[in-house]
């Protein structure tokens, strides 16, 4: 590592994210168990946290299908559109997540090639 | 020494419980780390990211809005909204955990996983007379995640580095995802959140980069009400 690093303050925003993310993670992971029966989750949260998994990786995988090349405006990316749907139906049909990744990619370089 | 043997094979018999699930969290885990390194992270904090974090939504989540310039607070406050549900697994844990030291509970605390949460808990209702050694059942099962996600992390930071970005890798990502979500459809309020956080993700238009999380909250928003529906109905 050169010393230019340690002043560098994109290094630094890097540090303060990755610990701060770690800090708040480990406390959330820790204090229901740590606090044992003392913490009663409201029937309200528990019924709210299911629905996290799939609401935030839909928040995640949509946009890069539709923000091409992190533009403002929608400008969809047609062969990673085709691709993303295709893979949604093979883990559909196979529940493998190796095989949506590997059929996905082939599906992914056949559509640019044909699709420009 | 019965407990002893009892202890170990519950850990032995947590370790051949993670092997099924190599398939899945090492491409993962790799597509973490390549992710990491193509939005500017250098590799050791690329690694670092894994040991700190060590959950792999939020460090995706993470990645991408710090290569989008978002604001440090905004990349933290989404990353915890990411990982809120390990509160609801922690409390699920917390009465089979009640009978070890405060730091044997923090060590298996940082270990939670979505996997090891779900096969933990499936192993302990089929136990049942056994629970007391279910934390070895969880360490063997979260310790192999562990080494398991560390080894993809090093795997995709040496890999990400070298493939060229013409070959489009980085739709790695979005597929794990339909990988992992698809599965979770299994009922209308699911379909709802997850079809709601999509469209709410393309057409919110927010400052600072808090897109991800307003579209998350509206998703899981939406699945409340489909749900709270169909209970009235």
């Amino acid at each position: 590592m050169s010393p230019s690093a340690i002043v560098d303050p994109d290094a630094l925003l890097i540090w303060a994210m990755m610990i701060g993310i770690g800090v708040v993670t480990f406390l959330i992971r820790f204090v229901p168990i740590a606090l044992l029966s003392r913490l009663r989750l409201s029937e309200w949260l528990k019924r709210a946290l299911r629905f996290v998994p799939p609401a935030v990786m839909m928040a995640i995988i949509v946009p890069s299908l539709f923000f091409a090349s992190s533009a403002l405006t929608i400008n969809p990316d047609l062969p990673r559109l085709m691709a993303a749907a295709f893979a949604t139906l093979i883990a559909w049909k196979t529940r493998s997540t190796l095989l949506t990744v590997v059929l996905g990619m082939c599906a992914l370089w056949g559509l640019q090639v044909f699709l420009r | 020494m019965p407990q002893i043997t009892s202890s170990r094979s519950e850990f032995i018999t947590g370790v051949r419980a993670f092997t099924p699930m190599l398939m899945s969290i090492f491409p993962f885990g790799m597509v973490c780390g390549a992710a990491a390194v193509s939005a500017g992270l250098t590799p050791w904090q690329a690694c670092a990211m894994s040991w700190i974090i060590f959950a792999g939504s939020a460090q995706i989540a993470a990645t991408q809005l710090l290569a989008s310039g978002a604001p440090l607070l905004v990349i933290i406050a989404t990353a915890a909204v990411v990982n809120l549900r390990f509160m609801m697994y922690s409390a699920s844990l917390a009465p089979h955990f009640r009978l070890i030291g405060k730091r044997w509970q923090a060590f298996l605390a940082y270990l939670l996983t979505d996997q090891a949460y779900a096969l933990s808990i499936v192993h302990g209702l089929e136990r049942g007379d056994n629970e007391e050694n279910l934390h070895w059942f969880y360490f063997g099962l979260a310790g192999s995640t562990w080494v398991c996600w560390q080894l993809a992390t090093i795997t995709g930071v040496l890999l990400g580095s070298l493939v060229p970005a013409s070959w489009s890798l980085d739709f790695i990502v979005p597929l794990t995802f339909i990988a992992m979500v698809v599965p979770l459809l299994s009922d209308r309020a699911m379909l709802i959140a997850a079809i709601s956080a999509g469209l709410a993700s393309i057409l919110l238009v927010l400052p600072l980069k808090l897109n991800l999380i307003g579209a998350a909250m509206i998703g899981i928003a939406a699945g409340m009400v489909v749900e709270q529906r169909k209970k009235m109905a």
